[in-house]
């Protein structure tokens, strides 16, 4: 079972030297016990403390790097079945399958989408990570044309290496040796020459069993034979077994700390209809899956997908913010009232949807309060007069609009004075408390 | 266990107004009711009181101190108010408690202000941006804080952890990740290291009957696990603290004990 | 290692609720564990989506959905008649949106007349929603629980401010209930009791906990629901036992997402695609949550999101 702080930090030199990194022991083994720290940060700690710290500290859910360099993907080290609980940690990535029965004009247009899949959404950068390859034909040449298409077109995408015929599977892998690729189609037939090239190549190595009983066994036997590094499948393919086994093995890998599944999921999504493929990656985001192929990846579906993802991997711990800003609502115009609240993102929701019922078109100034809530971020000072008017003068709304009446939340009615008196010409009205007074209140005032 | 009596917060409307007016009569009675109640410390809160916080902080200390033989929690987010406070507070009644530092970087300059003025100080243990997710988080952000408090030349003794009371109504799970980390704060130094929470913060949100009961419940629970500190009504609190320390062991039974 | 499989068991069972009269009528609910646990308790009825219309032409709908009911939706009965008889639609959701005061203002008589002439066009259940104004639904779903009286309707939503007359429709007239709360599992519990406590059971309540769409706050529905779902299944907590209704129809077609064209932003693709599977989508995601009910927009969403679930069950 893993230790607590206070029982990692006797194991340590208690020296303070902050070779580490952090300033005190005490604060190092609270790192590790979280797991947000690696014990080989620590120089001299002994060997005797750091045998018992690994197999104390080992994840639940193997860590596991995909790829190398900037493009790489951190799977594994979840700890909880619901995000309710603590934020699960490595979000899922995307692959896109390409087939080796494909012409290469085919191939390239697939790469290219691939490496023009990049949006942003609020603020963070979002992509299809990796590629597939499938040796659909079952062909050793036609399966090195397509890595080696793909190696030349885009060197730095992980790749994920999908074959059952070890020499097919050698031929490709040897193309990506440095780049820390998934090899996957290891099964029963297969299995040691699976594990030896993935140990010669140092790749990872994609483990699929017919059931979970099965993958089990074989996960045992390739880690027997030195492979570490493991993506597991459990033959899943259909939505209701897929979650039945997903669930099975976050479940055995956390509750009952069941090391033969403890690796990142890797599941195929593949369907017919586009629409309903991105169902099943719904499935896969939402339960489990550390890395979901998919067969298409139109833009409209990306997009879908690229934010469920960051919805499910949100921290619910951290209020999810919305930009500083003014956010128009409606079409306002230069006579418009103007709203100010914090940029905790229900917050904002909740006060910009009350704002579209009144209908009356509006401007409404969101300051960042690290995502508190108006009267929380009130009394930790983060919404205070000062932050208030500085925040009004900087956005320069005083362009825009021709009047200089400003609207605060009935909660910190306490404040208008103190705003008045920091930002001249300005009369601040006191809104009400609660959003949804605000239709009410903003027609009254029509 | 230390009862830092709490009524004298800006948010109460009584005292928002005294402030308001610097009336000193209100602020006084509740000063006096807390003391006489069991409070071994008095809170003053005035919030984020960017305008003339210093000579508020100032007046609410002497103000207090005048009536009340106790040393003064002083509770805002503003530096320089703490600064005017603590260089009128009266160190003969003891030493004060600055409330608070954390693990954000804007609130490290209160360490510096414990240090010079010999202080003690309460270390809220959370960091920028968002909420501990659990009692090992917390404990993690307190021992950076205790680090912090080092190099700041404030002694670890001065130092009470504070875990963070979220509301039970919109946050229940934290209740119990509060209780424990009261517990892994103790094990992180030898003496053990301090501890204080703000109770009522439980109870915040919900129906007025109800939060006496929520208050004095969840003290037990932090009590059995060995609080040092807490900043609550003495009036409301003073028979549970009372009678958990009979639990405990700590005063000596007698029918009486309630009344002494 | 051997590998045993780690069911679990749950000491909790959400109500099965049935809607609608005879042969049309549906259940669903009754699950013994969390959503498409089939493998480790029973399910005995399969999630139901209800096509969403509303009593006035849905001028403030996306091109992109108003484009399927184009023909139909200049009347609601034939409308309810479209869903019912081409789309093969199982229940159908009236929205008497057209009854909110800063809208047409319609009158509670008017409503009245609407829901009885869909519900003498239908045979498959109905849903009668208000328009979300709390005070103008209090009076606006008495009307139209009288309208509907006996007929095993669902009415809604009842909230905080408004539930005590909304509950005593549903109990005079025989109908089942919306319980709404915003985003809260707390306040969702206390808005029970107090309904149990008016004397209408429990297998008559509807727990929204309300909906938010894919990209806005759809993590914190998702989360409302597990955990009710939770409290339902492992701490068998019976006020928390009412099946759940996700209304996704209403919040993802307001979204930026459901309606920018393409040509304004290239990089989001086909906005036809996008807005169907934006819900569908969103419908899903609620479905691995808890929702045992959904009201849903787009007829290509809710072909796709019914073939997943029979892939689920």
């Amino acid at each position: 079972m893993a230790l607590t702080g206070v029982e990692i930090f006797k194991l340590l030199p208690k020296t303070n030297c902050k070779k580490c990194g952090f300033p005190t022991c005490l604060a190092f083994a609270m790192k590790l016990a979280q797991r947000q720290a690696s014990i080989d940060l620590c120089p001299d700690v002994s060997e005797e403390a750091k045998q018992k710290l690994g197999e104390a500290s080992a994840p639940p859910v193997r860590p596991i790097t995909f790829g190398v360099g900037d493009k790489s993907i951190k799977m594994g080290e979840e700890t909880v079945l619901f995000r309710h609980d603590k934020r699960f940690v490595n979000p899922c990535a995307f692959a896109l399958e390409i087939k080796d029965t494909l012409s290469e004009k085919d191939i390239r247009d697939r790469i290219e989408q691939v490496l023009n899949s990049e949006m942003e959404r609020v603020g963070q950068k979002l992509r299809v990570d990796a590629v597939a390859l499938m040796n659909d034909s079952h062909d050793t040449s036609r399966f090195e044309i397509l890595a080696k298409t793909i190696f030349q077109n885009a060197p730095d995408i992980p790749v994920i290496i999908c074959s059952e015929n070890p020499s097919s599977a050698e031929t490709a892998v040897k193309l990506f040796a440095d780049r820390k690729p998934i090899l996957y189609g290891a099964n029963l037939e297969n299995a040691e020459a699976f594990a030896n090239i993935a140990k010669t190549y140092k790749t990872i190595l994609g483990v699929k069993g017919n059931n979970l009983d099965e993958l089990s066994s074989l996960t045992e036997k390739v880690k027997s034979l030195g492979v570490q590094d493991i993506v597991i499948d459990s033959g899943a393919r259909k939505a209701k077994d897929i979650l039945r086994d997903n669930t099975f093995i976050r479940r055995a890998a956390i509750k009952k700390n069941f090391k033969p599944l403890g690796y990142p999921i890797i599941t195929f999504a593949q369907r017919e209809y586009s629409l309903v493929e991105a169902l099943i990656g719904t499935i896969g985001i939402a339960k489990y899956s550390s890395i979901i192929v998919f067969s298409s990846i139109e833009k409209w579906k990306n997009l879908a997908l690229f934010t469920l993802r960051q919805n499910i991997y949100t921290d619910p711990q951290v209020p999810m913010q919305v930009e500083q800003k003014i956010y128009k609502i409606g079409e306002p115009t230069t006579t418009s009232p103007l709203l100010i609240t914090t940029n905790f993102s229900l917050t904002y929701f909740i006060v910009s949807g009350e704002i579209e019922n009144s209908k009356v078109p509006s401007y409404l100034a969101v300051i960042d309060s690290e995502g508190l809530s108006v009267l929380t971020a009130w009394a930790a000072g983060k919404f205070t007069a000062a932050k208030i008017a500085q925040f009004i003068k900087d956005t320069e709304v005083e362009k825009i609009i021709n009047h200089r009446e400003l609207i605060i939340p009935g909660y910190v009615a306490i404040l208008s004075g103190a705003i008045e008196d920091k930002l001249e010409g300005w009369k601040v009205i006191v809104g009400p408390r609660e959003a949804n007074g605000l239709p009410a209140f903003l027609r009254s005032k029509l | 266990m230390l009862i830092i009596g709490e009524k004298l917060s800006i948010i109460a409307k009584r005292v928002r107004e005294a402030l308001l007016k610097k009336d000193k009569v209100p602020i006084q009675e509740i000063a006096i009711a807390q003391w006489k109640a069991g409070a071994g410390m008095i809170d003053a809160n005035i919030g984020p009181a960017e305008d003339g916080g210093e000579s508020l902080m100032e007046w609410m200390v002497t103000t207090i101190q005048e009536v009340v033989p106790l040393p003064i929690c002083l509770d805002t987010t503003n530096y320089k108010a703490i600064e005017a406070g603590l260089k009128v507070h009266n160190n003969e009644w003891g030493r004060p408690l600055i409330n608070s530092t954390s693990n954000d970087p804007e609130r490290f300059p209160m360490l510096e202000l414990a240090a010079k003025f010999n202080s003690q100080i309460i270390g809220l243990t959370v960091g920028k941006g968002g909420l501990p997710a659990d009692a090992e988080e917390r404990a993690a952000i307190a021992a950076e804080i205790m680090a912090r408090a080092m190099e700041y030349g404030v002694p670890l003794e001065d130092l009470y952890l504070d875990p963070l009371v979220l509301q039970i109504a919109t946050s229940q799970d934290h209740a119990l990740k509060v209780i424990n980390a009261i517990k892994m704060f103790q094990e992180l130094n030898d003496p053990p290291m301090k501890t204080v929470v703000g109770l009522s913060n439980v109870s915040n949100g919900c129906p007025k009957y109800i939060r006496p009961i929520l208050n004095s419940y969840f003290l037990s629970l932090l009590m059995y696990e060995g609080l040092t500190a807490a900043i609550a009504d003495a009036q409301e609190v003073a028979a549970t603290v009372k009678t958990i320390n009979v639990i405990l062991g700590k005063t000596l039974y007698a029918h009486s004990y309630l009344e002494m | 290692m051997a590998f045993t499989p780690p069911t679990e068991s749950y000491t909790g069972k959400v109500c099965a609720l049935t809607i609608g009269l005879g042969d049309k009528a549906i259940t669903f609910g009754g699950e013994n564990v969390l959503p498409f646990h089939a493998f480790e308790g029973s399910i005995p009825n399969k999630p139901v989506i209800a096509f969403e219309i509303q009593d006035i032409p849905p001028d403030d709908w996306p091109e992109q959905v108003r484009k399927p009911y184009k023909d139909v939706a200049n009347d609601p009965i034939s409308w309810a008649k479209y869903c019912q008889d081409t789309l093969k639609a199982k229940a159908i959701a009236l929205r008497l949106i057209g009854t909110h005061p800063d809208g047409e203002n319609r009158s509670p008589e008017d409503a009245a007349k609407t829901v009885k002439d869909v519900l003498s066009a239908i045979n498959i259940p109905l849903i009668i929603l208000g328009s979300n104004h709390a005070e103008k639904d209090a009076s606006v779903l008495i009307s139209a629980a009288e309208a509907a009286k006996d007929k095993n309707c669902v009415i809604g939503k009842a909230q905080e401010a408004n539930y005590k007359t909304i509950v005593a429709a549903a109990m005079a007239h025989n109908h089942k209930l919306i319980a709404m709360s915003e985003l809260d599992i707390n306040l969702s519990k206390q808005l029970n009791i107090l309904i149990i406590q008016m004397g209408l059971e429990r297998e008559r309540i509807i727990i929204d906990p309300m909906c938010s769409a894919l990209g806005y706050g759809l993590e914190y529905t998702y989360s409302v629901m597990e955990r009710i779902r939770l409290a339902a299944l492992t701490q068998n907590d019976t006020t928390m036992q009412p099946p759940m209704l996700g209304d996704v129809g209403m919040y993802v077609w307001k979204v930026k997402e459901t309606q920018a064209s393409e040509t304004d932003i290239p990089n989001w693709g086909s906005v036809e695609e996008r807005g169907i599977t934006w819900e569908a989508v969103t419908a899903t995601a609620l479905l691995l949550a808890g929702a045992d009910l959904l009201i849903m927009r787009h007829p290509k969403a809710v072909v796709a999101v019914e073939k997943v679930i029979e892939e689920l069950v």
